[in-house]
């Protein structure tokens, strides 16, 4: 077991430190070394989103299948982002902002193959995705319960990792969020992902979204992203060094502050 | 010193930063202010780095800006450094002010006395 750890702790060191990333012992598995970038903005949902963008940007899916229910809160989201006042919880700092959301945001990535776990290590965090490919199975449901990233069992096919992910937190409880329009997903959110290197050299993320209590039919949004050059370095992603938009609790404003910490601007909800 | 309000024309065009910590609904993405002023202090800092700048009003009386501007991670690998803005310098700032009129604002692009440019400044 130690000896394991400390074979998994070298490799997550080879892979963060020396931008070779991904270079596991075994032959077969693909090389995912690098550092990599989304491509595209961090909207799930063109469509809800003003200014730039629209529902046939590569990598981005139409309105998702919502039922009336979702489709109502999903709609209230987006009237309090249009008001400023949308209560992400990403802007609070510290909170993971989970999975699938992991596969939607700035900054880089890298994606750390080892004999038995996959690790999508997003800088923009705190974020890692450990996806176990060791032929093991979820936990029974007594025995998990809803986190941030769920749990995630995967194998490989060919060059195409295939991972199962249950136990996510739901949208309703405020937890988290899929992005900055409001999306959501409940508890019973169960999501199969496929994830390989396509011929143009850009890693495709495929997510196959079902949830029997948000959504008609199931939801397949795609993300892409793009190898950096060689070298490129990753740096530490500290949200409360020097956070200086604090978010009011009552309205969900974000206020901007001076240097000292006195908010600077005027809250429109109040 | 002076505070100068353009109205957008092409620069609504050149796209936004790509923040994920925060919205930007507090930024007027419609107008363009020029300010030109001297630095205080550059905070090259998660999650946003925010350059401090003294703007000298019509009444002759200094009012610190705070323009907020992308995280050091991206910034870095885009060759931005924590001495890109030193204490002191005269600069020409371009920014999406604050809706409310306070002063602060979305980092648009920088422009020395000696020409040089950091971020984007499209004439």
């Amino acid at each position: 077991m130690l000896k394991r750890i400390i074979c998994s702790l070298f490799v997550l060191s080879f892979a963060t430190g020396s931008g070779i990333a991904g270079a596991a012992s075994d032959s077969a598995r693909p090389d995912w070394s690098g550092v990599w970038a989304m491509i595209g903005g961090t909207i799930f949902d063109r469509d809800t989103q003003t200014g730039q963008g629209g529902s046939t940007t590569p990598g981005v899916r139409e309105h998702p299948p919502y039922n009336a229910q979702y489709e109502a809160l999903y709609q209230s989201n987006l009237a309090l982002r249009d008001q400023g006042a949308l209560p992400d919880p990403n802007s609070l700092c510290g909170i993971p902002t989970g999975f699938p959301r992991i596969f939607n945001l700035p900054d880089v990535y890298e994606f750390a193959v080892t004999d038995d776990q996959v690790w999508v290590i997003s800088e923009n965090g705190p974020n890692i995705l450990r996806i176990y490919t060791d032929g093991r199975a979820h936990p029974a449901p007594e025995d998990r319960w809803p986190t941030h990233t769920g749990d995630s069992i995967g194998h490989w096919e060919g060059d195409t990792l295939v991972f199962d992910t249950l136990s996510l937190h739901s949208s309703e409880n405020g937890r988290t969020m899929l992005d900055r329009t409001g999306l959501m997903l409940s508890d019973a959110a169960h999501i199969v992902t496929r994830m390989h290197i396509d011929s143009e050299g850009q890693m495709e993320v495929q997510m196959t979204i079902e949830d029997a209590k948000a959504l008609t039919a199931p939801w397949v949004v795609t993300k892409r992203f793009r190898k950096l050059e060689a070298g490129t370095r990753v740096y530490d992603y500290a949200c409360n060094e020097n956070n200086r938009n604090p978010i009011d609790p009552e309205t969900g404003w974000t206020y901007t502050t001076d240097t000292e910490g006195n908010i600077i601007d005027l809250n429109p909800g109040q | 010193m002076k505070k100068t309000i353009l109205l957008c024309l092409g620069l609504l065009l050149v796209g936004q930063p790509a923040f994920s910590h925060h919205s930007n609904a507090m930024f007027d993405q419609d107008t363009v202010v020029e300010l030109s002023g001297t630095v205080k202090e550059f905070q090259f800092t998660n999650p946003h780095s925010w350059v401090q700048v003294d703007v000298v009003g019509e009444d002759g009386k200094a009012v610190e800006w705070s323009l907020e501007w992308g995280s050091p991670n991206n910034l870095g690998r885009q060759g931005v450094r924590p001495s890109t803005f030193p204490a002191g310098a005269k600069v020409m700032f371009r920014t999406y002010p604050m809706k409310d009129g306070s002063p602060g604002g979305l980092f648009i692009g920088a422009r020395f006395d000696d020409g040089k440019v950091v971020g984007r400044w499209e004439q």
